[in-house]
């Protein structure tokens, strides 16, 4: 039997083996164990070298890069307009809320105000796409951990919203739609009503769904003191979102530094204290609430009036720099936005919410079991085209 | 959790108060605070935007570089009026924090020499730095002594060249495509896409 | 009318039988697996194969996966690799000889059925380990490991369960425990009665890695554990049919030993026209039911957990049960 571990090279002698068994010593060989790129349980083309002793993790390293599409040199060849579609992409389950850093930074940039039918707009669909988002993610979480069936559920609850998405925008998934100084086009007739019914149906069964998860003996004993994400490690690898909010970083962008009309409603942050999988699960559950709270709002005090400001007939950013932030779904999503004039912009740092989190995987990984490595990869949210870009 | 916000205006006096004279240049620019700081002195400068209880830029952000080799300095815009000469040709690394408790931002533009750019790694402040540094270094070429494991993180091991550098050029777009549709709101209206 | 056949001749016979009926059974499981689950999620399960209902879709997958490629991995160790489905298979098909579904439809009476049925059935945990083994991927090797430590864990309930059970009819012999079986069935003894039906249950669900204790096959993490690298017939065999036979095989079990089998559930003069297999397959119905709904509304415990159940709490219970059946049966009513 050929001893591949190199602390372990003198017990190559059958005799010296047999020695170190007989006085009570169990030995065991690490194992290198790759997790990916193709794995149900990383969502898409993620891989992670685990170094397990048995079932303990001892190291884990993850391997990105799969998924680069190289988005900060593409956009840096592209006209401001023809970027919305593409950034759209990056991380696919928010479409929405991606274009809006950039239609913002423009909007500093270049001096455009914006109506308040737009704003109002805006808001109601980037909240919209955020409950999307967050059904999602808790659909992954549970099956992962074995319960399959709430993923349908989710996907029940989705179909409603895509669909009113759709009515407005043309897509289910990829929208294509907010432009530097407002909206492509106003919403159609019976929108409001469809969005709101399609809300209230989320908010009237979300106390089943968190029932049938969080009220679980089972759930509770795979994710309680799992994973666990402490306060000071999450700010230094720059944890933002509701795994940020799951260890107690009190923090939000729509709170803190509000962007379109956010500083006009009535909406709490959730956090929690403890920082392990259940706390990021229960804070990306009572997220929903906190939007179905502010799509209500938006869309019963809607305005009326224009949906695009005054842009001029080329879209030029004048020479700057701009960094703008917003609460992405998944965390803090930036754009720097270099210019020096012209039609496309010089440099873009794409700062993404999922590449920080994912940063500190290594960290939460260290000492916890296979089967918790699945349980927590599914608690970090984290999506591959935020990570890579 | 807001403790105490601060204004833009505020942010800046108490940042240059706390470090004196290791910024080169120290401005505000749309509410956030930029500093051009050397790179010997920047380490000194994030530990102590970090640690200092009028500021706790405690948040990490990113970590970023800018290949400014073709930028048009000619009237003064960027982070500093008056440097033209000194910033024509530069890679700059830039590091953005964020203070949770004050809501301040802080970007920190660090000039590099273009030819053989170095800057000390921030990772033994921030540990999260680690993969933005990683990330940086295979785009620009940007040397981090300091750093744990600065192997290439997105691209492969045998890819050539740094990719974000404006010497760079995209084999598919080496001339770039005007936009295909209407090119202004009278076009669009007239039938053109 | 007398049929006179040798013994070799009602040995075929007997074995045909189970050779057909077991993989029809399987075939229908599937089928009302597929049915169950999706009416339970929200959706309508399969609908196109064969027209009405899409009755014909485990026909169509099984006829499917035989056309698949055989294929072996390159560093497994090719004899055991080979054999391994065939040792979980076989053992579940023996399970059907002593199942009673009526009071003489029974393949072979063995005064020693229950004994027979709880040994047959452990011997499936080796050929967990030896597909694991020889698979030569690790992911199967972690899979077969935690099979093989649930298997051994959970045997235990299910054998003191069945145990007790034996106590209390006062045989193994299969047709004489259901025959000492009377309404209210589970409910009596008291408290008891529907303890065990509780042990066996969990127990016969870590027996064949059913959610929520299917770590070992926990899809989202290892694929399909041991099974990973198997295709095709191999595959079919090993892993689906055995799965689905083997529920149905301690559905039945289940039937026998704590709902009465093949007696009506009410001991009413109307209920009693209704022959027995009748009954049985009600009440393996119902059974295959329950289990099926526990499967799908449960997350996966973690093996350490299971184990920490199983260990710290399942046997324990089931030794102070049987302690608690033998006082019944000395001092309890009845004698």
């Amino acid at each position: 039997m050929a001893i591949k571990d190199p602390e372990l090279q003198h017990l190559q002698d059958s005799s010296a083996f047999a020695d170190e068994v007989s006085e009570g010593r169990l030995v065991t060989e690490q194992m290198l164990l790759n997790v990916g790129p193709q794995h149900p349980a990383t969502h898409g083309v993620f891989r992670l070298l685990a170094t397990i002793d048995g079932e303990r993790i001892v190291r884990a390293e993850p391997v990105v890069g799969y998924m680069h599409r190289g988005y900060e040199k593409l956009v840096e060849q592209r006209d401001y307009r023809q970027i919305t579609n593409l950034i759209s992409r990056m991380d696919w389950l928010s479409g929405i809320n991606n274009e809006l850093p950039l239609a913002l930074a423009l909007e500093k940039l270049m001096e455009i105000e914006v109506p308040p039918r737009a704003q109002y707009l805006r808001v109601a669909l980037a909240e919209m796409n955020r409950i999307l988002n967050h059904l999602m993610f808790f659909q992954s979480f549970a099956a992962e951990l074995g319960a399959i069936t709430p993923t349908f559920y989710a996907f029940r609850e989705r179909e409603d919203i895509q669909y009113a998405m759709e009515s407005v925008t043309g897509g289910r998934m990829h929208f294509g739609f907010f432009r530097p100084g407002g909206l492509k086009e106003d919403v159609p007739k019976g929108f409001i009503a469809m969005a709101l019914a399609s809300i209230r149906k989320v908010i009237e069964r979300l106390p089943d769904y968190e029932d049938l998860l969080t009220g679980n003996e089972i759930f509770k004993q795979r994710t309680i003191n799992i994973g666990l994400l402490e306060k000071e490690v999450a700010y230094a690898y720059g944890v933002s979102g509701p795994i940020g909010r799951g260890s107690d970083i009190d923090m939000d962008v729509r709170r803190d530094e509000p962007y379109l009309v956010y500083d006009e409603f009535d909406f709490d942050v959730c956090t929690a204290p403890h920082g392990d999988c259940f706390d990021r699960f229960w804070v990306l559950l009572h997220e929903i609430i906190e939007s179905a709270k502010i799509v209500e709002q938006a869309l019963e005090a809607l305005p009326p009036g224009p949906i695009l400001g005054k842009v001029p007939r080329v879209v030029e950013a004048p020479k700057g720099e701009v960094y703008i932030r917003t609460e992405n779904p998944l965390g803090e999503l930036g754009f720097y936005l270099v210019s020096d004039g012209g039609k496309r912009p010089y440099r873009i740092k794409i700062r993404t919410p999922s590449f920080s989190n994912v940063s500190a995987l290594p960290h939460v990984l260290r000492d916890t079991l296979v089967a918790d490595m699945i349980a927590i990869l599914g608690s970090f949210f984290f999506v591959l085209g935020d990570v890579d870009r | 959790m807001v403790r105490d916000r601060l204004t833009a205006e505020d942010a800046l006096e108490r940042v240059t108060g706390a470090l004196g004279e290791r910024v080169v240049e120290a401005r505000l620019n749309h509410g956030q605070v930029d500093l051009v700081v050397e790179a010997d002195h920047l380490v000194e400068v994030v530990t102590i935007l970090r640690d200092d209880i009028a500021l706790r830029c405690r948040f990490f952000t990113f970590l970023s570089a800018i290949d400014r080799s073709t930028y048009n300095f000619d009237d003064g815009g960027g982070a500093g009026e008056d440097k033209k000469e000194k910033k024509v040709g530069t890679i700059e690394v830039l590091v953005h924090l964020y203070s949770p408790e004050k809501v301040f931002h802080v970007n920190i533009h660090v000039l590099l020499d273009f030819e053989k750019p170095v800057c000390p790694s921030i990772t033994g402040v921030f540990v999260g730095a680690e993969w933005h540094e990683r990330e940086a270094a295979e785009m620009f070429g940007i040397g981090f002594p300091g750093h744990p494991n600065l192997v290439k993180l997105y691209l492969s091991e045998d890819f050539e060249g740094h990719p974000l550098l404006k010497s760079f050029k995209l084999p598919a777009r080496s001339f770039v495509k005007d936009w295909p549709g209407a090119k202004d709101p009278d076009e669009a209206a007239a039938g053109g896409r | 009318m007398d049929i006179d056949l040798t013994a070799w001749q009602i040995l075929i016979v007997k074995l045909l039988i189970i050779l057909t009926v077991v993989p029809v059974g399987a075939l229908i499981g599937g089928y009302v697996l597929h049915k169950e689950m999706a009416h339970m999620q929200h959706r309508l399960g399969p609908m196109y194969a064969g027209g009405w209902h899409g009755w014909a879709q485990t026909l169509a997958d099984g006829i499917k996966f035989a056309y698949k490629e055989d294929i072996i991995p390159a560093s497994a160790d090719r004899r055991v690799f080979s054999m391994a489905p065939a040792v979980i298979f076989v053992p579940v098909l023996l399970l059907f000889l002593v199942i009673p579904i009526d009071r003489t439809l029974i393949i072979e009476d063995l005064d020693v059925g229950l004994f027979y049925l709880l040994a047959i059935g452990s011997v499936g945990a080796i050929g967990v380990l030896m597909a694991g083994w020889s698979s030569a991927n690790k992911y199967a090797l972690i899979g077969a490991l935690r099979s093989a430590g649930q298997l051994i864990a959970y045997e235990l309930p299910i054998v003191l369960s069945a145990a007790a059970v034996a106590m209390l009819a006062g045989s193994l012999s299969l047709v004489t425990i259901v025959e000492a079986q009377d309404w209210p069935f589970i409910l009596w003894p008291p408290g008891i009665g529907l303890a065990l039906f509780m042990l066996f249950i969990l127990g016969a669900m870590a027996e064949m890695s059913l959610p929520p204790f299917d770590m070992p096959v926990a899809e989202s993490e290892l694929i399909t554990g041991p099974f990973t690298e198997y295709t095709g017939m191999r595959f079919i065999f090993g892993f689906f049919f055995a799965e689905t036979a083997h529920m149905i095989a301690f559905a039945g079990i289940g039937t026998t030993l704590f709902l009465g089998g093949y007696k009506p559930i009410v001991p009413w003069g109307p209920l009693e026209v209704i022959p027995g297999i009748i009954w049985f397959f009600v009440k393996t119905a119902f059974m295959i039911f329950l289990l099926l709904w526990i499967r799908f509304s449960f997350p996966r415990l973690r093996e350490d957990q299971l184990q920490k159940f199983a260990w710290k709490f399942l046997i324990p219970l089931s030794l102070a049960l049987i302690l608690a059946t033998g006082a019944w049966i000395l001092y309890g009513p009845g004698g």
